[in-house]
């Protein structure tokens, strides 16, 4: 699989505070990739230098074998990009606007205008001023895509919108990965949206990729164990154990992430806490997530 | 909700449950065959359509599909689509009757601890043996 977006020891600080530190993953030819994190993880400035709006301070970025900076013309051509603020500029109405963004590229499916504008129920004569939130992205979607892409990156494309919208936004994504395979880059905090988009999660956590995981496997080889902090006083025996991810503190109880098939989990968790009976539990990505990158009482150990 | 039904088929998918979507799909295609819904040889609907129906990701709906054939449930015929297999995989019947067992046993100190008797779950059964051998009636969804 040839990848279309990579990432090789990417870098970014602002005003001296990192927002990335060396981050590296690629996102191959028809893939879906979700990227997840807490507010603030770094996920935009990742979107946004793959679309050359951003230098990385350090690493590299490649998008189809190009420097998005270095080839801006050649990169922007190829992607489809919908922010979470929804700018749309270049017209008051949405014909307008279809009409401007039609002039930046070479190609423009009038198909997937037409589609796409019939799915959401938009007029061409609506003002762009008086659209709500769900249409402004219905509308960025279609700016977005109408030039037929081969990486979609999409900002947190569904946040702050009603469950219906959500919905109907999720609804043309999967239209267009049945018809188009396109590759999919996007960010979001609904676990649930992640789950039906399918594909890879990649979690940043301060800056740094903290997994890199096929979601089924996430779903499936990840267990989260509660331990009393009065049968292993010391988190470090419990970070030791093979394939722990995080030991978290909560309350009087450790709550170990490990990885790993079944039964292995459990023969390694009793082997390092020397005794039997420890509730481990596989979990919603929603808890996994929450287990990964929630806070924690104890410093030392976060 | 977004559900796929049909005469012979029901599938829903519930994102934040704790079976992974491809397994839940999986399951439910394996009950409607279990329980004769869907007929050795029927055709079932084409990853796009499902995708599109249940809104999930295509490649989920290839994997369910894969696996279920892998495990001969299901066959595809190039270029005519995916249809139940007519040689369903035979299962070991005392193997099977084990896994029951230890259901049943489940089930029962569910029961008891909630209070209930046998009668209430042989009633139970027998709702869930009807909703599952009889074809789902459109416009009465069942979740």
């Amino acid at each position: 699989m040839s990848s279309v977006l990579e990432y090789v020891g990417v870098s970014r600080s602002f005003k001296g505070v990192p927002a990335l530190r060396d981050v590296s993953f690629s996102v191959g030819e028809g893939e879906v990739v979700g990227l997840i994190g807490r507010n603030g993880a770094g996920k935009t400035t990742l979107i946004n230098i793959a679309i050359g709006l951003l230098y990385p301070g350090s690493g590299d970025v490649r998008v189809f074998g190009l420097s998005p900076t270095g080839n801006p013309v050649a990169v922007k051509a190829r992607i489809g990009y919908v922010s979470e603020e929804g700018h749309l500029r270049g017209g008051r109405t949405i014909r307008e606007l279809i009409a401007f963004h039609r002039g930046l590229f070479d190609v423009w499916d009038d198909k997937v205008e037409r589609e796409i504008l019939d799915r959401f129920g938009l007029s061409v004569n609506a003002r762009i001023s008086r659209l709500s939130k769900g249409q402004r992205r219905q509308v960025g979607l279609l700016c977005a895509v109408c030039h037929r892409p081969d990486l979609l990156l999409l900002d947190e494309p569904a946040s702050g919108l009603d469950p219906a919208a959500r919905r109907e936004f999720l609804e043309a994504a999967i239209l267009l990965l049945n018809r188009e395979g396109t590759t999919i880059l996007f960010s979001s905090h609904q676990m649930t949206d992640v789950e039906r988009l399918g594909g890879r999660i990649v979690l940043l956590d301060d800056g740094k990729v903290k997994l890199d995981r096929e979601l089924d496997r996430v779903r499936e080889e990840m267990f989260v164990a509660i331990v009393p902090r009065s049968s292993v006083p010391d988190a470090g025996t419990l970070e030791k154990i093979p394939g722990c991810l995080r030991v978290r503190s909560v309350r009087d109880e450790w709550h170990v992430v490990v990885e790993g098939a079944d039964e292995d989990v459990h023969q390694r968790l009793k082997s390092s806490i020397g005794h039997n009976g420890i509730p481990c539990v596989r979990m919603p990505l929603e808890e996994i997530f929450i287990e990964l990158v929630g806070g924690t009482r104890n410093k030392e150990i976060a | 909700m977004h559900i796929y039904i049909t005469r012979s088929m029901f599938i829903v998918v519930n994102p934040g449950a704790e079976l992974s979507i491809y397994r839940q799909i999986m399951r439910q295609i394996v009950e409607a065959i279990a329980s004769a819904r869907l007929q050795a040889g029927e055709k079932l609907p084409s990853h796009r359509e499902l995708s599109e129906q249940l809104v999930v990701a295509p490649l989920t709906i290839k994997k369910a599909y894969d696996e279920l054939e892998a495990l001969g449930y299901i066959e595809t015929q190039r270029g005519r689509g995916t249809f139940v297999s007519e040689k369903l995989p035979k299962v070991d019947k005392s193997d099977q009757l084990d896994k029951i067992e230890a259901a049943a046993r489940q089930l029962l100190s569910l029961a008891y601890l909630g209070g209930f008797q046998l009668p209430d779950i042989i009633k139970i059964l027998k709702d869930l043996d009807r909703e599952l051998t009889t074809a789902p009636v459109r416009g009465k969804e069942r979740v």
